[in-house]
């Protein structure tokens, strides 16, 4: 049960990492990122053949997964960002379609679709998992705290007041002299920067990393949890990536009280879910639970 | 690799019998665009929908390919104006980016009722065995020539009421400038019931098709989703005539470039190409310059 709870907190805290980085692209500079698990699948990627194929130290395979992410979303960003906000959403989502590609492609370099395992873990000053898990969980725990902090420093401060009108009013920031597209791409480095970072985290986590696991599906679980919890509020994507983590394990349970659904049936279910809550959100509370009232 | 000028010819053939088919559901996605000004990321999954109207039909009538026909159309328009009644139309007025999450949730929603109620798995329709039509070295698959010339004749009938008919030339106006339309005396809400059951038309035939094709199943519409976006952006979003010649041109240039990229990267090539279009001109190939709005 405790191995159990600490699976959960674990993924809860990846998911943590993943939704203030969206928050601050979308939440806070108005950047419709649908391609969130492209940066994430390159972080774990990254970490995960940095120590499997080189035998790297983690140190090394961490700042790939930051520093890899935050160059590959710069072009995509120059490219995207002057144009309409809906065009930086299609270019997005088939960027992550095509970095998915590109893994399953690659069998040299990625395994393809069989994916890359046996990744080491990060602390192993233990015999048992438990206790290395704890001490990534902990290590992960005071990461979150640290970018949560670092993010909150950057829009409280002049810089974070000028991403938060890009949202509000771009126009006007250009009648300032100010140029929108820069400020964009900066954002949007970072935030992939910090997308790669929880890819580093999961693939040391799992073990295991195959494409399979970065479908677009988790691109909207993140949104998912944004929404939830309030955007343009840090606080709000925190918790909403823990409610999301705790619909997403509730739903398991479903199959103990209603028996006979099929593994397929139950996927179609949690699909429906999230879409449906997507559909009324949008409908009824834009703002998600704890975010800012316009 | 030694290619001779009839395997290209092939290729083309093969491009155009592709871009075609993914013609009509970029011309959905545009057709949304111009009057509800957001990419509507559930186009993909009401082409499914027509899919299983059409394979639906299809067994309870004992194998008619016309009952098919008319079971996707009819499927797909219900969806798409379902889609717009009960979906996007509460939140038509709450900007671009709830339209597009709400259609990314629509689409979510769709796929999995489909799979809930139909299973998972791939339906194929009984097709005879047909020969190809051969000409010297060129062959043409007769399955891929019969869909391409029905995605024409769709594509031909959206055009024709676009611009020959009282309701097409309200559209246009709506997508050249919804308030000013308004402001003009036109029924925008009707008309916008109108848009979303011909898209729904559109998207249905695109099921029937796909159907005849590769198969029926709730994933087989969104997997056509990036490739339809990449067309209507390279056309320019909003255009239909550039979101066909868009399907075309990267169906062509998906095709020719298979021997030298090979099969897996198509729709990186797509995406390639679209993005060299928006570096060159943002507003699509086919669009005049705009001013924001």
């Amino acid at each position: 049960m405790e191995a159990y709870l600490l699976a959960v907190f674990i993924t809860a805290l990846v998911y943590v990492l993943l939704a203030v980085g969206l928050d601050f692209q979308y939440g806070f500079t108005g950047l419709i990122n649908f391609g969130h698990v492209g940066f994430f699948a390159i972080g774990a990627y990254a970490a995960a053949l940095c120590a499997v194929r080189l035998h790297w130290p983690p140190v090394v395979g961490f700042g790939l997964a930051i520093v890899l992410p935050a160059l590959i979303a710069w072009p995509l960003g120059r490219v995207a960002l002057r144009l309409h906000d809906e065009y930086l959403a299609i270019v997005t989502l088939g960027f992550s379609e095509i970095v998915r590609l590109v893994i399953i492609s690659e069998k040299e370099l990625t395994n393809g679709g069989q994916g890359v395992p046996g990744v080491p873990r990060l602390f192993t000053v233990f015999a048992s998992n438990g206790w290395n898990d704890f001490l990534l969980a902990i290590l992960l725990a005071l990461t979150c705290a640290l970018v949560v902090w670092l993010l909150r420093q950057i829009t409280r401060s002049p810089y974070g007041r000028l991403i938060q009108a890009i949202r509000d009013d771009q126009t006007a920031l250009l009648a300032l002299g100010k140029n929108p597209a820069r400020f964009k791409t900066q954002v949007l480095m970072v935030g992939s920067g910090i997308a790669g970072l929880a890819g580093a985290f999961y693939a040391h986590y799992v073990s295991f990393v195959t494409p399979d696991q970065f479908t677009p599906l988790v691109t909207f679980y993140v949104w998912m949890a944004i929404i939830m919890g309030g955007v343009g509020r840090l606080r709000g994507a925190v918790a909403g990536a823990f409610l999301l983590v705790a619909f997403l394990e509730g739903s398991r349970f479903i199959r103990d009280v209603v028996p006979g659904v099929s593994e397929v049936a139950m996927s179609n279910v949690r699909l429906a879910a999230v879409g449906l809550a997507l559909i009324l959100f949008m409908r009824f509370a834009p703002q998600g639970l704890l975010g800012r009232r316009r | 690799m030694d290619l001779v000028w009839a395997d290209y010819a092939n290729l083309v053939l093969n491009g155009l019998a592709e871009g075609l088919l993914i013609a009509l559901p970029a011309l959905a996605v545009t057709l949304v665009f111009g009057v509800a000004r957001f990419p509507n990321a559930a186009t993909g999954d009401l082409v499914s929908v027509g899919g299983f109207g059409a394979f639906g039909a299809y067994k309870v009538s004992g194998g008619s390919f016309l009952m098919a026909a008319i079971g996707g159309l009819a499927a797909g328009a219900a969806a798409g104006l379902a889609s717009w009644q009960l979906v996007f139309k509460p939140v038509a007025r709450h900007g671009s980016v709830t339209l597009l999450l709400t259609s990314i949730g629509l689409g979510f929603l769709i796929r999995a009722l489909l799979g809930l109620g139909f299973g998972n798995e791939h339906n194929m329709f009984e097709l005879p065995m047909m020969r190809a039509w051969t000409m010297g070295a060129i062959a043409i698959n007769r399955m891929d020539g019969i869909v391409a010339l029905l995605a024409l004749a769709t594509m031909i009938g959206v055009f024709a009421l676009l611009h020959a008919t009282p309701a097409g030339r309200v559209l246009r106006a709506m997508a050249d400038n919804v308030d000013l339309a308004r402001v003009a005396g036109i029924n925008t809400a009707r008309a916008s019931a109108w848009m979303w059951s011909l898209v729904g038309v559109v998207c249905g035939i695109a099921g029937v098709l796909v159907g005849l094709k590769t198969q029926v199943s709730p994933e087989v519409g969104a997997e056509l989703l990036l490739a339809a976006f990449a067309a209507a952006v390279v056309g320019g979003l909003g255009n239909p005539l550039g979101a066909v010649a868009g399907a075309v041109v990267l169906g062509v240039a998906q095709e020719l470039s298979t021997p030298f990229v090979g099969f897996t990267y198509k729709i990186a090539l797509s995406y390639a190409v679209m993005l060299l279009v928006l570096l060159w001109r943002p507003q699509g190939l086919f669009n005049r310059v705009q001013g924001v709005r």
